[in-house]
């Protein structure tokens, strides 16, 4: 992981004391809450419907177990005992005081955390593949890159003004897990046919009310490259980019009114002028990046375990969770283990102060001290050795933190929504919570396979519902709550949009409907074929007879 | 209002020149970009220093033609938020290599000094009121990850100087 030195530490330290200052000066009426808005945004304090939010940034969804004990600290001392974690790999806080936010923040600059560009109109924390320098199928280890980026756009004297927010991903395996295509910047790690690393550069991607999957502008960009082409990227951007209609601001609007071809050859061509220009850091502060990465010291162990085997084939539930909360390392003998935050009937995403602790400690005992956060708002072991699993199985079970699910029905993105956020039109934890009580059965839920449901409470769609094999858009109709239901999206590498099915449902109309989706799936699968795929062969209309019938 | 000066530098005195206007004999005038663009060189050669007042929709590619005969610019903002400024004054600096006083207006807010500095701007117009917030802001962080145009290399590469690697307490990855 990456450590903090003396530059990383005074520069948010320095924060913290610019913070403090500002919430004095709003305390004592200096600042009113018009100029305050703005301050505080850039330290992802949001004022919601119930309370001030703190957004804390989890950069590129990677902790330390430490790191993690102090969020459940702060969750414990100013919050209500839990945490929420996020679509964009970060955790909120929904109830923290004004008074007290510049200490957690203090707080959280100790373990070398910060809420910096958390909100507002700049560059976002960088998400990546929550399997980043574990999974068996990475080309690269795309978090060096990612803590590059976040250096680069941190306090950017440029770019710290966009016309709206900016969120860039990056993976570095084939399967994507990081769902690039919908970001306004994606890259993707791929090895050219001389062995070199680079970067298919992908641009204009996002949800909101006009989803848009990015298109590619660059196939091959090598590794030094990076930071000056990103910052043509930005330029041209920040220059042209919408600012008379927050709506028309981000810049999958400005790509689809100048054309690809254009935005392209407008960045080549800026790009021309700077690559050589030494934007870029130098080799020694790459090395040293990539340092921190380096590959733990996991020893090749054994593929089959006698215990796991027997263990499995005595214990259902534990099967069920080796088959889907853990998957393929690079190192034989050890596996990925995504821990689920989706218990049926809890909120998705939510984690106690004493979960966060427990999966503190099994993180040094079992996976070398190391968490991340998924963007589909689990947790994640990336390092334990197989024969552990029992034990640690065994251990998150009986915190409430065994649900064997990952991948499944219920393993559910959802929005705060109507509960939280100011903006929404609809709740939506109550959707995911009566969708997965309707699904409590796990056999039921493993013949169905892998099915990802994202619910949004309005169209800015942090629930990603247009990503979701099932969406469900929660939407305000004449001050009752009603819910679209949208088919056929997904997140991964086969990006697509999902596409509204027919008129909306109440909150239990909603469920009823997911429940007739599903039936038409398990009726007319072909072998084993998966919803997603079965979905884009039979097309919209068989699902719709099922769901509104054919009068 | 007040002039808050980053940079150190002599700040222009000058006159908005009136849209109808003519300039004086050897004083300093400030006009806007779109009457610059339609003047013949007599104006510039009458005049002393002649300024251009940007709005942030002036594309960069505009002032090609200008940058040459400015001795200062005034870059205005509508809106704090409104972030084109500072790219315009990163292509005066980068691009056309200007050297001559870039001066913020309009209602920027103090938490936004060092970037404008950072991005090129020498002086701010700033009220009164907003003064003692501004120049505290100044003094606010030591060091940035972007090299700038203030001059200051960014901590990546300080990193790896001398004297970076001095740093008391600076840790190298193991």
């Amino acid at each position: 992981m990456y450590a903090y030195d003396t530059y990383d530490h005074a520069m948010v330290n320095a924060r913290v004391a610019e913070f403090r200052d500002q919430v004095d000066r709003r305390m004592t009426g200096e600042l009113t809450e018009e100029e305050f808005r703005p301050l505080r945004l850039m330290n992802g304090l949001y004022l919601q419907l119930h309370a001030y939010m703190l957004r804390v940034a989890i950069p590129y969804g990677t902790l330390s177990a430490d790191q993690m004990r102090k969020l459940a600290h702060v969750a414990r001392k100013y919050d209500k005992g839990y945490g929420h974690f996020t679509t964009r790999q970060n955790i909120q806080y929904n109830w923290p005081k004004l008074s007290e936010t510049p200490d957690i923040l203090q707080e959280l600059a100790d373990v070398e955390m910060h809420a910096i560009q958390t909100s507002g109109n700049c560059i976002r924390n960088v998400t990546t593949d929550q399997f980043a320098g574990a999974a068996a199928d990475e080309v690269a280890d795309p978090r060096p890159y990612a803590e590059l980026i976040r250096q680069w756009s941190t306090f950017h004297p440029e770019f710290s003004f966009l016309p709206r927010k900016f969120k860039i991903a990056i993976t570095g395996a084939a399967e994507d897990r990081a769902a690039v295509k919908w970001h306004d910047i994606g890259l993707v790690l791929k090895q050219n046919d001389a062995g070199e690393i680079g970067f298919e550069v992908l641009a204009g991607g996002g949800m909101g009310r006009t989803p848009v999957i990015a298109k590619s502008m660059r196939d091959f960009l090598p590794v030094p490259d990076m930071l000056s082409y990103l910052e043509a990227m930005l330029r041209v951007y920040n220059e042209q980019g919408r600012r008379d209609n927050k709506y028309k601001a981000r810049i999958k609007i400005l790509i689809d009114a100048m054309g690809i071809e254009e935005y392209t050859r407008q960045v080549n061509a800026e790009w021309e002028k700077i690559r050589h220009v030494p934007i870029d850091v130098p080799d020694e502060e790459v090395a040293r990046i990539k340092a921190f990465f380096a590959p733990p010291p996991l020893a090749v162990l054994a593929d089959d375990v006698a215990e796991v085997t027997e263990l499995a084939n005595t214990n259902f539930i534990f099967k069920a969770w080796l088959n889907n909360n853990t998957g393929a390392h690079k190192v034989p003998g050890h596996a990925h283990v995504t821990i689920s935050l989706k218990p049926h009937g809890g909120i998705p995403g939510d984690a106690s102060d004493a979960q966060m602790d427990l999966v503190a400690d099994l993180a040094d005992e079992y996976s070398q001290g190391e968490i991340r956060v998924s963007h589909e708002q689990n947790l994640i072991l990336p390092h334990v050795a197989k024969k552990d699993l029992p034990a640690l199985w065994a251990k998150l079970d009986g915190a409430g933190l065994g649900t064997p699910n990952a991948g499944l029905l219920t393993d559910i993105i959802a929005c705060p929504g109507l509960d939280y956020c100011a903006l929404a039109n609809t709740r939506s934890i109550p959707i995911a919570q009566s969708i997965t009580e309707r699904f409590d059965d796990l056999k039921r839920l493993m013949d169905i396979g892998p099915l990802k449901i994202k619910i949004s409470g309005c169209i800015n769609s942090c629930g990603h519902h247009h990503a979701g094999h099932i969406g469900i858009l929660g939407v305000d109709r004449r001050g009752d709550e009603n819910y679209q239901l949208l088919l056929g999206g997904s997140g991964a590498e086969d990006a697509s949009r999902a596409a509204i099915l027919g008129p909306g449902f109440d909150e239990v109309g909603i469920v009823d409907a997911v429940e007739k989706v599903v039936a038409v799936y398990l009726g007319e699968r072909e072998d084993e074929e998966s919803f997603l795929n079965a979905y884009r062969r039979l097309g919209p209309n068989v699902f719709k007879e099922a769901v509104y019938g054919t009068d | 209002m007040v002039l808050i000066n980053l940079t150190g530098i002599q700040p222009t005195g000058y006159t908005l020149l009136a849209d109808d206007a003519q300039p004086k004999e050897g004083e300093n005038i400030a006009v806007s970009t779109e009457r610059l663009l339609s003047e013949d060189n007599a104006f510039f050669a009458v005049a002393g220093g002649v300024g251009a007042i940007i709005t942030t929709g002036t594309s960069f590619s505009d002032l090609d033609a200008l940058v040459g005969k400015l001795a200062f610019a005034v870059i205005d903002f509508p809106a704090f938020g409104d972030g084109r400024g500072f790219s315009l004054a990163v292509r005066l600096r980068k691009d056309f290599g200007f050297k001559g006083e870039i001066r913020a207006t309009g209602p920027v807010i103090p938490d936004q000094a060092l970037f404008l500095l950072r991005a090129g701007f020498d002086t701010v117009e700033v009220t009164a009121s907003r003064k003692q917030a501004f120049e505290a802001a100044l003094n606010r962080f030591p060091g940035f990850y972007q090299s700038d145009f203030a001059g200051q290399t960014s901590i990546a590469h300080a990193r790896h100087t001398i004297e970076g690697l001095r740093v008391e307490g600076h840790r190298k990855a193991s």
